[in-house]
């Protein structure tokens, strides 16, 4: 018998428990709810009288909806659940006493991360396909939401292995993630915005997401948003892996 | 076989273990006793990986816990003091996890085998979070011994049950006696020490006290033990060398006396001053 990867159980296990959550109408409602929010009151409301570089505004608010919902789906599920599984329900104890390695939970939980994010964009991508003539699914934009997921999902590792309670998720949630989705080119573009501002709009990783998955075709400035990304989703990955490896109680 | 060479570990400034040593031989069922606090789940975070310890070494089959994770982790089983079970999933899909994370061969077979040996293959099905106290804890346990450890951890493995749950679950560790496994096992119960171990280690504010077999720690401090109720409500307890010697100390007292065996509890009294519970 062939051995499986190390990451599958792990993954398995997510998608397992992810299964019965989606039974819970409460978990779709949740994902779903805020995206949908801001699609009906910016969107359809304010969206209605405003058009960005000769397009609707709902065709350019869609992808920042998207790459928003897919931020805080891989995010906050991980870094939520993550917390709760190791101070509370004590199950990633199981993880870390198994012969698999850092590398492996890290990658499960990420993947797993990732399918949230996904699950959550598609149900503002299939609105959007169906309501903004402009918007479309090009190969980057799928390019783009999987990075994003992968970053984001990495990202919530880190927070749900630091943070020492619940309280502490929210707290980081509130600091880092709310911020970039108000202020990194999901909802308006950033070329107006003052240079002292852009400049901290520019650290934020979802502001090149903003910025790659509307573009059609890779030009100079969607490579460079797409090698910031892959920077950033490197690094957050390997020092949440990092962090793993040094989990001592 | 295991070894516990001078561990210890402090957190913060609080020092939870202190030198501790002691080794352990195959196919031994070894104790560890003590009240809340004395070091106990710390020394098995430690053996099981899930702790690193700031001075002194463990070696289980010949393996360095700190230097070669890896394989301990392939060797133990583990019962948490928790039940760390995905109460979501079924009794089955937990085990599956465990033993894909544990790359168990013939995952199948073994899952049913541990399911009947603690009586739970037919509620294999059914979500854990249903599961009464006393069943999470037989579930934990056909968890821990599906990979076949040739050690396996139980950090009060009986906490919180009710007596006759309890039996239940002794029994099952005796079952796993049978198979010559190393077990090692917390307690603060002085009947859960006696009904399992073959030998015991008193721990006390993390320092391992003593370490016999429990019919050697009794017979170190004496046989039986003369209590009464004095006049201001306090237990009072003389431990005695003999039957004769009880008797005797028994006609010196104007109270209602009881005369009973020594346990391993007086031993606890008897060393350090203090009760385990």
């Amino acid at each position: 018998m062939k051995a499986l990867p190390g990451w599958y159980p792990i993954f398995l296990r997510e998608m397992l428990l992810f299964r019965r959550k989606l039974l819970r109408l409460s978990y779709l409602f949740s994902a779903m709810i805020v995206p949908l929010i801001y699609l009906v009151a910016f969107g359809f409301g304010l969206g209605k009288s405003v058009s960005i570089h000769g397009t609707d505004y709902l065709s350019f608010l869609i992808p920042g909806l998207v790459a928003m919902s897919s931020m805080n789906n891989s995010y906050t599920w991980v870094a939520s659940a993550l917390n709760l599984n190791r101070i509370y329900f004590k199950t990633f104890q199981v993880f870390v006493q198994s012969p698999i390695s850092h590398s492996a939970i890290m990658a499960g939980e990420v993947l797993a991360g990732m399918v949230k994010g996904l699950f959550a964009s598609m149900l503002i991508i299939l609105v959007g396909l169906a309501t903004a003539r402009g918007f479309t699914v090009t190969p980057l934009f799928v390019l783009t939401l999987l990075l994003n997921c992968f970053l984001f999902a990495s990202l919530g590792i880190i927070t749900g292995m630091l943070s020492r309670s619940h309280e502490d998720t929210a707290t980081y949630t509130n600091f880092f993630i709310v911020p970039m989705a108000f202020f990194s080119g999901t909802f308006f573009p950033l070329d107006k915005v003052p240079f002292i501002i852009k400049a901290i709009i520019y650290i934020m990783p979802l502001t090149y997401t903003n910025i790659l998955i509307r573009k059609t075709s890779l030009d100079a400035e969607g490579l460079v948003c797409l090698a910031v990304l892959c920077a950033y989703a490197a690094v957050i990955f390997f020092y949440g892996s990092r962090i793993i490896r040094r989990y001592s109680e | 076989m295991i070894e516990v060479i001078g561990l210890t570990k402090n957190y913060d400034e609080i020092r939870a273990l202190d030198g501790v040593s002691f080794s352990i031989a195959d196919g031994e069922v070894f104790g560890l006793l003590g009240p809340n606090g004395a070091g106990k789940t710390t020394t098995i975070k430690i053996l099981t990986t899930l702790s690193r310890s700031d001075a002194g070494r463990c070696i289980i089959d010949g393996y360095d816990v700190t230097g070669s994770p890896s394989e301990i982790k392939k060797r133990i089983g583990v019962v948490p003091q928790e039940n760390n079970l995905d109460r979501e999933l079924t009794a089955y899909e937990n085990l599956l996890i465990y033993g894909m994370l544990h790359a168990v061969r013939d995952r199948g077979r073994r899952i049913r085998e541990v399911l009947e040996t603690v009586g739970l293959w037919e509620r294999r099905d059914s979500v854990v979070q249903h599961f009464s106290g006393g069943m999470q804890r037989r579930l934990i346990l056909a968890r821990a011994l599906l990979p076949e450890p040739s050690a396996l951890f139980l950090d009060e493995p009986s906490v919180g049950l009710d007596p006759q749950i309890r039996r239940h679950i002794w029994d099952a560790i005796r079952k796993i006696r049978k198979d010559r496994r190393t077990v090692v096992i917390t307690t603060h119960y002085i009947e859960e020490a006696e009904a399992l171990c073959d030998r015991v280690g008193i721990l006390s504010k993390g320092g391992l006290i003593a370490l016999d077999t429990p019919e050697n720690l009794k017979a170190q401090v004496g046989e039986y033990v003369v209590q009464f109720v004095d006049e201001e409500g306090q237990l009072v307890q003389h431990i005695c060398r003999s039957r004769d010697e009880a008797d005797e100390r028994a006609k010196t007292i104007e109270a209602a006396v009881t005369i009973r065996r020594a346990n391993l509890e007086d031993v606890f009294i008897k060393l350090t001053g203090e009760r385990i519970e």
